[in-house]
C-alpha cells in the first residue's frame, strides 16, 4: 500500500536520498520529508507517548504536529513542513524522541 | 524595530490582494507568513525547482497564481516568509519569530489575513495513518504534487469533498467510494438560483462530479463515515446513512477496503491572533464557528485592526481574493494615499463583487447544511485530543465525576494543552461540555488565549534584540525606584 508522485506535467529535478530509520528513501529538490515519504509509502511518522499508537500526516499544513518527526537528531520537527536534504536522518518519533527504533 | 504603513498577517489569497493594492496606492506594506513560499493555502506553491513542462487539469490556476506570487517582489511589499507572528505586545506592534531575524513591528495599520484549518470531526479511528484532512490532501497535491495513498475513500460535508473526490480521481487514484453527509441532490433545487450568482463554481462542481463517476467510484450524498479501522495504518473504513437530523442507520453500514481516507467537513478560521489582540468575537457556524466582529471596513472591534479573508470567516477564496483586494483600499484611504471620493469609486466594483459571493456562499450554506451529530459516533475509546491522547471516555467520566467546566476539564486532562494548541479539540471538547450541560455551544466558556499564537522556539525568541532592562540599584526595591 503506497503513496504516488504525480508525474505528468512536472519535471522535479535529480533525485537523491535521505534516510527513514535507517532505509533509504528518494526525494527531490524542495520536496518535503512527509511527502518523500508518503511517495515511498512510509506513512507513520511518529507513535504517541501516552497510548503508543501510530499517527501520521493529518493536516498537512503545519498546525497539528500530527507528522512530527526526529531529524537528524532534532525531535518534533514537523515533516510536512521540512524540505528533504540529501543525506538526511530522518527517524519516527516514539514519545518525545527517537526511543529505541522498535 | 521595523516600522511599516501596514502589516498584514498571512501571505494567502487575502493578504497578498491587500498588500498589492495597498502598496499600489503608495503604502509601505509588510506581509509576515509562516510557510517558506508564498500562496497560504489555496494558492499553495510547487518547489520553485520543479518546472512546468506541460498544462495539466491542475494547473487551470496558474495565471492567478503567479500574479499573487508575484506581488512578494512588488515595489512597496516586504514580504517575509517563515515568520511566525506569536504575540501583539502593544498596539499596532507584532512580534515574530524567524531565526536570527526574530524581532518585532510596528505599524499604523494591521490586517490579519490569517486564513483557515480543518475542522476537527472524530469519529473511531480517525488518528490512523492513512487518514488526513481534505486540506491537507489539496496541499499535498498543490504544493507537492503528492498523493498520500492509492485505494481511496473521501468522506465530509462541504465543498471541498467533491474537490478532493475529483482531484484523487484526476490523479489517477483507486477512488471507491465519496460519501458527503447532506443530501445535497435533494435540496439543490432550492439552492441553484443562489448558487449562479458564480456560475465559473457551478460548472466547476459539474466537472468534479463528472470526474467523479467517470472513474468508477460511488457517490452517496446523506451518507457519513462512522469509524476507520486498521492495525497500524488504515485498513478499512465504515460507512453509514445519515438522515438530516444527523441520526446514522448503522443497520445498513458498509465496509470498504481503504489506505487513504480523506476527511473533510468544514474549515474553522484561524483566529488565534484575534483573540491574543481582544478583539470581540461572535459565533457565526456558517462561517466556520467563532468569528471576530467586523465593522464596515472589515475593522474588528480593536481600532487599526483588520480581519480578512477566511481567518475572518470561511467565505472561500473567490471571498478572500476580493476582500483583500478591499482592504487594501481601505488601508490606502485610511492613510491618506487616497481621497474619499477616489476610493469610493475603487471600492464600489469589489463591494458589488462580493454581494454576488455572498449571494453564492448562501446558497452554498443552505446546500450543506448539517445538524451537528458527531459526538454520536464517540465510543469511550475515540481519541478527542490528538497531542495529549485523551479519549472522550476519560473526558466524560471527568464530567460525569462533576469537573466538567472548560477549565477543570483542561487541567485535570490536558486537552487542548498540546503542540496543536486545541485546534484539532477544543471545538469537541467544547460540544461536550455544551451537551453535558445543556447550553448552546456559544455560551460556553472559551480557555483563555495563551502565548505564543502558533508555536515557536525558545531559540528564535532569545534572537530578538531588545532594550538593555534597566536593573535597580537596589534588587529589592520596585523597578524605576532609586535607592535614596
Ligand atoms: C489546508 C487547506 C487547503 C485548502 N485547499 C483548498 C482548495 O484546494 N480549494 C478551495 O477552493 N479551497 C481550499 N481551501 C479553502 C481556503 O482556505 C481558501 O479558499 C483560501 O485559501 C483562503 O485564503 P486566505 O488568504 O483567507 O487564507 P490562507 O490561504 O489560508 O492564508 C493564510 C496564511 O496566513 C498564515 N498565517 C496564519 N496565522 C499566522 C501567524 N500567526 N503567523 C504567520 N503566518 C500566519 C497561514 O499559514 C497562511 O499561509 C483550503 C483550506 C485549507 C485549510
Ligand atoms: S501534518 Fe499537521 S503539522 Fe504536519
Amino acid at each position: 500500500m503506497t503513496g504516488f508522485r504525480i508525474t505528468d506535467g512536472i519535471d522535479r529535478g535529480t533525485a537523491f536520498q535521505f534516510t527513514c530509520d535507517g532505509e533509504a528513501v528518494t526525494a527531490y529538490p524542495g520536496e518535503s520529508i512527509a511527502a518523500a515519504l508518503m511517495a515511498a509509502g512510509h506513512r507513520r511518522t511518529r507513535v504517541s507517548a501516552r497510548s503508543q499508537m501510530s499517527r501520521g500526516l493529518y493536516c498537512g499544513m503545519g498546525v497539528c504536529w500530527e507528522c512530527i518527526m526526529v531529524v537528524d537528531g532534532k525531535p518534533a520537527v514537523r515533516a510536512c513542513m521540512t524540505p528533504a536534504e540529501p543525506g538526511m536522518k530522518v527517524q519516527t518519533q516514539h514519545g518525545v524522541g527517537p526511543g529505541d527504533g522498535a | 524595530m521595523r516600522e511599516t504603513d501596514l502589516v498584514i498577517v498571512g501571505a494567502g489569497a487575502a493578504g497578498l490582494s491587500a498588500a498589492s493594492e495597498a502598496a499600489k496606492h503608495g503604502l509601505s506594506v509588510t506581509v509576515l507568513d509562516d510557510n517558506l513560499l508564498p500562496g497560504g493555502q489555496y494558492f499553495r506553491r510547487l518547489p520553485t525547482s520543479y518546472r512546468h513542462t506541460k498544462e495539466t487539469v491542475f494547473d487551470k490556476e496558474r495565471a492567478r497564481a503567479d500574479a499573487l506570487y508575484a506581488t512578494t517582489g512588488q515595489k512597496g511589499v516586504t514580504y517575509l516568509n517563515d515568520a511566525v507572528v506569536w504575540e501583539a505586545p502593544e498596539d499596532g506592534v507584532l512580534a515574530f519569530a524567524r531565526g536570527a531575524d526574530s524581532g518585532r513591528i510596528r505599524a499604523k495599520l494591521t490586517i490579519i489575513a490569517s486564513g483557515a484549518h480543518d475542522r476537527p470531526a472524530p469519529f473511531p479511528g480517525w488518528t490512523l495513518p492513512g487518514v488526513v484532512t481534505a486540506g491537507g490532501l489539496q496541499n499535498l497535491l498543490k504544493g507537492q504534487r503528492v498523493i498520500p495513498g492509492r485505494r481511496a475513500v473521501v468522506a465530509g460535508n462541504g465543498p471541498l469533498v467533491l474537490l478532493v473526490g475529483a482531484t484523487l480521481a484526476r490523479a489517477g487514484a483507486e477512488l471507491r467510494e465519496v460519501v458527503e453527509a447532506a443530501p445535497i441532490l435533494k435540496r439543490l433545487a432550492g439552492s441553484i438560483a443562489d448558487l449562479l450568482a458564480m456560475p465559473k463554481i457551478v460548472r466547476q462542481a459539474a466537472d468534479y462530479r463528472l470526474a467523479i463517476m467517470k472513474s468508477g467510484a460511488k457517490l452517496r450524498t446523506g451518507w457519513t463515515v462512522i469509524e476507520a479501522r486498521g492495525a497500524n495504518e488504515l485498513e478499512e473504513v465504515v460507512l453509514a446513512p445519515i438522515d438530516e437530523a444527523g441520526k446514522v442507520n448503522r443497520s445498513r453500514s458498509r465496509t470498504v477496503k481503504a489506505d487513504l481516507l480523506v476527511v473533510g467537513f468544514g474549515l474553522m478560521p484561524s483566529i488565534e491572533m484575534v483573540r491574543l489582540m481582544d478583539c470581540k468575537l461572535e459565533w457565526k457556524p456558517l462561517r466556520g464557528g467563532w468569528v471576530p466582529v467586523r465593522g464596515a471596513n472589515f475593522e474588528t472591534s480593536r481600532p487599526g485592526v483588520l480581519a480578512v479573508g477566511d481567518g475572518a470567516g470561511i467565505g472561500g477564496v473567490e471571498m478572500a481574493l476580493r476582500e483583500g483586494k478591499l482592504a487594501g483600499v481601505i488601508a490606502a484611504e485610511r492613510l491618506g494615499k487616497l481621497s474619499r471620493d477616489q476610493a469610493a469609486s475603487l471600492k464600489a466594483p469589489i463591494q458589488s463583487e462580493i454581494a454576488k459571493v455572498e449571494t453564492f456562499r448562501r446558497g452554498l450554506e443552505r446546500l450543506y447544511a448539517m445538524p451537528p451529530a458527531f459526538l454520536d459516533l464517540l465510543t469511550p475509546e475515540t481519541i478527542v485530543c490528538r497531542c495529549e491522547d485523551v479519549t472522550a471516555g476519560e473526558l466524560r467520566a471527568r464530567q460525569d465525576a462533576g469537573f466538567g467546566s472548560t477549565a477543570a476539564l483542561k487541567g485535570t486532562t490536558r486537552t487542548t494543552m498540546g503542540r496543536c494548541q486545541g485546534r484539532n479539540c477544543l471545538r469537541t471538547l467544547l460540544a461536550l461540555i455544551a451537551q453535558a450541560s445543556g447550553q448552546p455551544i456559544d455560551q460556553v466558556m472559551m480557555p483563555r488565549p495563551r502565548l505564543p499564537a502558533r508555536l515557536v522556539t525558545i531559540g528564535d525568541l532569545l534572537q530578538e534584540e531588545l532594550p538593555p532592562i534597566e536593573m535597580p540599584k537596589d534588587p529589592h526595591l520596585p523597578r524605576g525606584e532609586q535607592v535614596s
